[in-house]
């Protein structure tokens, strides 16, 4: 079994990074011939799902095929009564989701780009968005992977059951990888019921600490939100917090946090279904817009320090620019287009020195060739780079997958 | 130098690190650590040595390993898999003295700890405040974190809230070379790869941990707790599909046999019918538990529950939970001899699972109790046997090999909280392919590429990455002259 393949165009770059043959197999038998292939010839490699965080890291020192999982788009399995799915990794978000509504379930994930998002790429790239407040990220969720290494050698790791410590843990080490430790050709995931119910209540006009205060508040009271996210676009935070589940518990929650709201003399607002939605479909469109995205994170009391140290000098670079932060989580995108390369370069060093210093980090997620000229796509290696580096020798000893894309240069 | 001479030459220079009475040689106090909770299974260590710092962990690493020993790493030695059973030659490295709380930040709700800090007492220093550690294995009043962390230890909760893996943000680990790195951090999604998802689970086999931050839980507002009788496991396995099909998420979702009930009540005293017992804990904002218990027991009456009874208060309810987590010690009063097995199954399949169970055992001539966490298909199947009659240990134990290869043929896993450790090494053949273990051996190596640490767990063949069985080796640094053997 041969994998189609086709000479590489500029549409099929990587960070820029021209390949000279694509890919395109049709099974994982297929993309693990290719990877072979690859291994005997010495070629160097990079997997390419939805493209959506195609520009997440830093340009691969050298890229000689790109191997594309579009035609690796099946359900391999759905087991409802047992809330898990098997899909291989070229397969859509919304795609899933959709065969996943008609049994009343969902993968509780909702990163950005949804359409063209692939479980694969999610993986890979530890996409997340603001469900993860409830439901965990990607690392929660998957529970079992099958990989094709950089020999290609197909290696399976976790399994199709929640519950399960049997060997050392392939699916959670593959998340946040970027290709850079093997292909995610299958993924297993935990699901979760679609809620009976839910309801967003709205905040407007806070401050990053009043916002912080808030969301201590009702963590205090003991509510469970499903999702927290402040959108900012200049001064103030538009807060929206989203209660799911059942509707009596929904219900009370709503009620319980906009007491809480009144007593602290914060503007709050119970929105409808149709106002929610646009809500939602605002902070969709905030993080995905521009051709700038920076990934934020710091520890949730940090709010304020970030707001101000990092979120204000970034959008002060950035045109039409926005950011969706998850205050419950420490995490954020900082989204929109750079005005000038070397003035985003500076507002990312200094967002960076300022997160660093609360113990969190900055990692562009997009960004056009002239901000990546002057700014690190990680930032200063990880403590365990040497760890790291271990490990990817193990696995990719030739350094053939995407080599350099990912944190200290592996 | 004889092996005599060795042991003591290691023994002294372990001792004026930690200090002589933490170092232990006598093979009479020694004794205690030939096994873990998994106590058929003894291997007499050579050394125990109790450090009391990280600094003291990276020296005792190092005499280790410039002495050609392996490690195995223990923790209070309540793992069910023995996963800290001494291996031959091997200094048992003891992480008890280290069991300090370092810090608690409530403000982003987590607690940094020694590894020898027990689970329970995690909660404990928190619940003043409203907050707690969510894992629960059965064993937390008694079982350390460090052991956590290397087993991936669940409990009755972790359906709803996770394992161990899901609430370590970090942890700091000493490498086999003494390296000490820390791994996670303050911030969600530190770059670069998760090798704290690599280290937890890893039984004891990539380094010691000497620090770990876990994440906390605000408490939640209410706890609602039913027992539902059923006349048999199969209307309770139905009941089980149907509540989890109705959308609800419990906290824990338990169920005993008739053989488990038997057990429980000749421990506890509690008036269960001895026919299929389920518990169930939903928690969280007060409007929506009591709407999910009121409906999940609906599902429960209309599956064919013949009793549902509530709890009239905290204490009621904390003795159906006794009586529950009592099952695996409370076996003994009907048996005289029982093994603990730890297997998963899809939960759609509990009711044909548990008939096949039945009829296996009936065939080889025993009894098999199940005691299991219903929602997330984790069943533990009590082999009875008596050790006394002449070849029932070896039936009961081919017996529970059987069941653990029949959870692999339903989709399953062989262990779902226990580990693979020494007990299940053989059968991760069954669950997985040669590529797949050696990938895993790859990862493992990445950490410990001799193998140093825990040699011989998990992996069903010693022989992969290079490793080589038997204690005494060569080490490279001996090789090159660095260090000297003795």
């Amino acid at each position: 079994m041969t994998a189609a393949r086709r000479p590489g165009t500029e549409a099929d770059a990587v960070l820029g990074a021209v390949p000279r043959l694509v890919f395109a197999p049709a099974t994982v038998d297929e993309a693990a011939e290719s990877v072979r292939e690859c291994a005997r010839d010495g070629h160097s490699l990079a997997f390419v799902g939805g493209g959506t965080d195609l520009g997440l890291g830093a340009p691969p020192s050298r890229l000689d095929a790109v191997l594309r999982t579009e035609g690796l788009s099946r359900v391999v399995e759905h087991a409802p009564s047992d809330q898990i799915v098997s899909v291989e990794a070229g397969l859509s978000l919304s795609a899933l989701q959709r065969t996943l509504a008609g049994h009343g379930q969902r993968l509780a994930l909702d990163p950005p780009f949804p359409g063209r998002a692939t479980a694969g790429g999610i993986v890979a790239a530890n996409a997340f968005g603001p469900l993860r407040a409830r439901y965990g990220a990607v690392r929660d969720l998957v529970i079992g992977v099958s990989i094709v290494r950089a020999d290609g050698t197909v290696a399976r790791g976790g399994g199709k059951v929640v519950k399960n410590v049997a060997g050392f843990d392939l699916p959670r080490l593959m998340v946040g990888s970027l290709g850079t430790l093997g292909l995610v050709a299958t993924v297993n995931f935990r699901l979760h019921p679609l809620p009976e119910a839910r309801a967003t209540l709205l905040f407007p006009g806070l401050t990053a600490a009043a916002a912080r205060s808030l969301l201590v508040e009702a963590r205090s009271a003991q509510l469970e939100p499903a999702a927290a996210a402040a959108l900012a676009s200049g001064g103030a935070l538009e807060l929206g917090v989203r209660f799911e589940g059942f509707a009596p518990g929904v219900k009370q929650q709503g009620d319980r946090l906009l007491d809480l709201a009144g007593k602290a003399g914060v503007t709050a607002e119970r929105l409808d279904e149709a106002t929610a939605g646009a809500f939602w479909e605002r902070h969709d469109r905030l993080r995905e817009s521009g051709t700038f995205r920076a990934r934020i994170s710091a520890p949730p009391s940090a709010l304020p320090a970030v707001a101000r140290d990092a979120v204000a000098p970034l959008l002060s670079a950035l045109a039409g620019g926005g950011a969706a932060l998850y205050p419950t989580l420490g995490l954020g995108f900082v989204c929109g287009d750079p005005a000038s390369g070397p003035a985003t370069a500076a507002a990312v060093e200094r967002a960076r020195v300022a997160l660093v210093a609360l113990g969190g980090a900055l990692v562009l997620a997009a960004a056009p060739a002239d901000v990546r000229a002057a700014a690190d796509a990680w930032g200063a290696p990880p403590a365990a780079l040497a760890l790291m580096r271990s490990l990817k020798d193990r696995l990719d000893p030739e350094r053939r997958l995407a080599p350099g894309r990912f944190a200290g240069g592996l | 130098m004889g092996a005599t001479a060795q042991i003591a030459e290691l023994a002294r220079r372990m001792a004026a690190v930690v200090g002589a009475r933490n170092c232990v040689s006598d093979p009479s106090e020694l004794i205690t650590y030939e096994c873990d909770g998994l106590t058929h299974d003894r291997v007499h260590p050579d050394l125990v040595v109790l450090p009391g710092s990280t600094a003291e962990v990276v020296e005792v690493v190092k005499l280790a390993r410039a002495a050609g020993r392996p490690i195995v790493p223990r923790g209070s030695g309540t793992g069910l898999s023995g996963g800290a059973r001494p291996v031959p030659g091997c200094v048992v490295v003891g992480l008890t003295r280290m069991r300090r709380i370092l810090e608690v930040n409530l403000d982003d709700g987590w607690v940094r700890v020694e590894p020898g800090v027990i689970n329970l007492d995690v909660s404990r220093a928190v619940s003043g405040a409203g907050w707690y550690y969510a894992p629960d294995p059965s064993s937390q009043g008694v079982c350390s974190i460090g052991g956590n962390v290397a087993e991936n230890s669940g409990g009755a909760h972790c359906l709803k809230y996770g394992f161990t893996v899901n609430h370590v943000l970090g942890a700091r680990l000493v490498c086999a070379d003494g390296a000490v790195v820390d791994l996670g951090g303050r911030a969600p999604d530190a770059p670069g790869y998760d090798l704290l998802a690599a280290l937890v689970g890893s039984e004891g086999m990539v380094g010691i941990v000497t620090e770990v931050t876990l994440k906390l839980l605000r408490k939640p507002e209410a706890t609602r707790t039913f027992l539902a009788i059923f006349p048999s496991t199969d209307e309770g396995g139905n009941a089980v599909s149907g509540i989890i099909a109705a959308g609800i998420l419990p906290a824990a979702i338990e169920m005993m046999d008739s053989l488990a009930i038997r057990a429980a009540k000749a421990a506890t005293g509690l008036g269960w019918p001895e026919t299929c017992v389920l518990l169930m804990d939903a928690d969280g904002p007060v409007a929506e538990v009591e709407h999910v218990s009121a409906r999940a027991i609906e599902i429960a009456r209309s599956c064919g529950a013949t009793e549902i009874r509530v709890p009239r208060d905290e204490a009621e309810r904390q003795l159906m939970w006794k009586g529950r987590k009592s099952a695996f010690a409370a076996v003994g009063r009907i048996s005289p001899n029982y093994m603990v097995e730890d297997g998963v199954i899809p939960r759609s399949e509990i009711a044909r699972v548990l008939r096949e169970i039945e009829a296996m055992a009936k065939a080889v001539g025993l009894r098999v109790a199940n005691v299991f966490h219903a929602g997330d298909g984790n069943l533990h199947p009590l082999v009875l046997y008596d050790a006394r009659v002449p070849g029932e240990e070896e039936r009961a134990a081919r017996l529970g090999g059987d069941i653990l290869r029949m959870c692999v043929r339903y989709g399953g896993s062989i262990t779902g909280e226990h580990g693979v450790g020494a007990e299940k090494a053989a059968f991760m053949a069954d669950m997985f392919g040669p590529d797949d273990l050696e990938t895993m051996q790859q990862v493992r190596c990445a950490f410990d590429g001799d193998a140093m640490f825990n040699p011989g767990k998990v992996f069903p063949s010693t022989r992969l990455c290079g490793e080589k069985p038997g204690p005494y080796r060569p080490h490279p640094a001996e090789i090159s002259g660095q260090a000297e053997r003795w």
